[in-house]
């Protein structure tokens, strides 16, 4: 090979083969097939009918959108384990907001919410200012003390959980206005893409827009390929890594509220296997654990392998438990690719 | 930016880049301990000295990528103390790094100009874009230029060779030098015929008024390519003579230790 001479592209796949290599692309694939799979193993087609893919569309959106932020953290090359800890976190600090300033105390365990509105828009900012606030820690922790991601968040992953049960001596936060689950937690647009869905849809194209088409998702690449390439080209790296832990943080602050409209109760005992799922999804999706190369499209797709099993194995009459058993190991095989893909790159 | 071209005109302004008396210590190491050097416009200044003799380390307090512990840094004769890369390439100046500095999952086109991606508005002015369109056509346009024909600068850096790298690092520290390059063996990955592409291009750079350090262990190629030649040991500059003065051997004693100094004179 000439040294100077960039080769022309080989004469490789066409605009098919190219699609299929795609991971996002195989990814849909894959959850067509499953999809389809499980409709003509249900009775009577049950697994195709409108209202169970609508459930799974509602079951995925909390993960979803903590996969688009996970995204953007392996897209730099770091991790945050901490997500599940910090929805749960969020969620209770949201509710305690919401509850106490929606009316007075002996109102609101009459179910009485004559300040509704006002609560409302307080334990959003509430929730989703928990979740900034718990990103930026970890950003600090990370950037300062210069300590591996996987470290710190596994650390405030204990942290974040132990907050939320020692503010709410380990039982749920009470008197959580049904409103929000009967007018938005649950509700469908045209009777098919639940509310919840549509918010993460939303946040997921403008995140998808920043890490195409953004000198921030660019720099966020780079950050993730070579740090000291991106120093070097005048990218202030631990300012960027900062950021990304807020924006990761402020998702999982979203994610929280969306999960109090959907259950109207918090949950300080769940999520944890959210993390899991969401940085598993990531991976499969073909964002490299190593960083440099992301594709919010395909975590998005990916986030529903998981959800889409469980609730076919349900309908199958499997337990659902096996879903857990059938992501980890989809993990473990995508990260076997991914790192074989960089080998033959070298 | 402007004002600066216009110095780079005035020579009687003093070398477009000169360092004097530069130290800089990595703990108990001392790196650098009285290293001077000096480069006018249109100059090309060979920087020789044997392994670890801290010629990367000079060039990295240059272009901003480290903060020197002593000495003092001028461009065109004004003292300047470099805060950052940013600040030494808005004064015009860019590197070839050793390890070439280049992000391997980026495209060519994308580490050209990472740092300084143009960006275009979209939806009536409200939402940045990366101008990739202007990002692919200048960086083939800047490869071209240095005579590296190409299939596609959309390619990953990761799917190329050492000498494509080497030669994408050349092209993109030609396509942004205002006023000054520093190439840190720039050559090594290089094969014969990419290395005499090279000195063309070094040669033509310093020819459109460009001041270049170059640092290379070929000495012969050196003393014919440089017009002046600067040899630093032990982090000191032990001498800097016209090339035309020097011998190979004067450099190799120089360079190596001995009384060289004298015999250089
Ligand atoms: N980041 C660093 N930390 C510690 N020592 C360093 C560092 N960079 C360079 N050195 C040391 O400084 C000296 C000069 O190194 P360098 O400038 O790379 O030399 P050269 O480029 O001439 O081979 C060497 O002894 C090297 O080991
Ligand atoms: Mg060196």
């Amino acid at each position: 090979m000439n040294g100077l001479t960039l080769d022309p592209p080989a004469a490789g796949p066409g605009p098919l083969g190219r699609a299929l290599r795609s991971t996002p692309v195989a990814m849909a694939l894959v959850v067509a097939v499953l999809i389809l799979g499980f409709g003509a193993l249900s009775p009577n087609w049950a697994f195709l009918r409108t209202s169970n893919l609508s459930t799974i569309t509602l079951n995925v959106s909390v993960t979803m959108l903590l996969a688009v932020g996970i995204t953007m953290i392996l897209a730099a090359g770091e991790l945050d384990l901490s997500i599940g800890a910090n929805v749960v976190l969020s969620s209770v600090v949201g509710a305690k907001v919401l509850v106490a300033l929606s009316g007075t105390p002996d109102e609101v365990r009459a179910a009485q919410y004559p300040d509704l509105a006002l609560g409302v828009a307080a334990g959003i900012g509430a929730a989703v200012a928990t979740g900034a606030a718990f990103g930026a820690v970890n950003g600090l922790l990370v950037t300062r003390l210069r300590v591996n991601s996987f470290i710190v968040t596994l650390g405030t992953m204990g942290i974040g959980t132990g907050t939320a049960l020692v503010l709410t001596n380990g039982s749920n936060v009470p008197y959580v206005p049904r409103l929000l689950q009967t007018e938005f937690g649950v509700v469908r647009l045209f009777g098919v893409i639940p509310y919840p869905m549509i918010v993460v849809l939303a946040i997921s194209g403008v995140m998808l827009y920043v890490l195409r088409h953004t000198r921030f998702g660019l720099y966020t690449l780079a950050i993730g390929s070579s740090r000291e390439a991106a120093e070097r080209a005048g990218i202030r790296t631990l300012p960027h890594v900062f950021r990304l832990f807020v924006l990761m943080g402020a998702l999982a602050g979203v994610a929280a509220f969306l999960d109090l409209t959907r259950f109207a109760t918090t949950n300080v005992g769940g999520h944890q296997t959210t993390a899991l799922a969401a940085i598993a999804a990531v991976v499969i999706g073909g964002t490299s654990l190593f960083g440099g190369r992301a594709t919010i499209a395909g975590s998005m797709v990916a986030s529903l392998i998981p959800v889409i099993l469980a609730t076919g194995l349900v309908i199958l009459g499997v337990q659902a438990f096996w879903q857990l058993i059938a992501v980890g190991m989809i993990l473990i095989a995508a990260v076997a690719i991914d790192q074989r893909r960089r080998e033959r790159l070298k | 930016m402007r004002q600066i071209e216009r110095l780079a005109e005035m020579p009687e302004a003093g070398p477009a880049i000169e360092a004097v008396g530069i130290e800089k210590r990595f703990g108990h190491i001392r790196a650098l301990d009285g290293a001077s050097l000096a480069v006018r416009s249109g100059e090309v200044l060979a920087l020789i000295g044997d392994n670890g003799a801290g010629k990367s380390t000079l060039t990295k307090i240059i272009c901003g990528a480290l903060a020197p512990d002593g000495g003092e840094l001028r461009f065109w004769g004004r003292p300047t103390a470099v805060a950052s890369i940013r600040h030494a390439q808005d004064l015009g100046v860019e590197t070839v790094y050793q390890d070439l500095a280049l992000a391997p999952d980026l495209s060519v086109a994308e580490n050209m100009f990472l740092g300084r991606e143009p960006l275009m508005r979209r939806l009536g002015g409200l939402v940045p874009a990366l101008d990739r369109r202007a990002m692919r056509a200048r960086a083939a346009e800047a490869l071209a230029g240095v005579g590296i024909s190409l299939g596609s600068v959309d390619r990953t850096v990761r799917e190329l060779s050492g000498g494509q790298r080497q030669a994408i690092a050349v092209a993109r520290a030609v396509m942004w030098a205002r006023s000054a390059i520093l190439m840190d063996e720039p050559t090594a990955a290089l094969g014969t015929r990419q290395t005499a592409i090279v000195y063309d291009t070094i040669r033509s750079a310093a020819d459109r008024g460009l001041a270049v350090v170059v640092i290379s262990h070929d000495i012969p190629k050196m003393l014919s390519l440089a017009d002046r030649i600067a040899i630093l040991r032990q982090g000191r500059t032990v001498a800097q003579e016209r090339a035309a003065d020097l011998t190979l051997a004067q450099v190799v004693t120089l360079m190596l230790g001995g009384n060289g100094r004298e015999e250089a004179a």
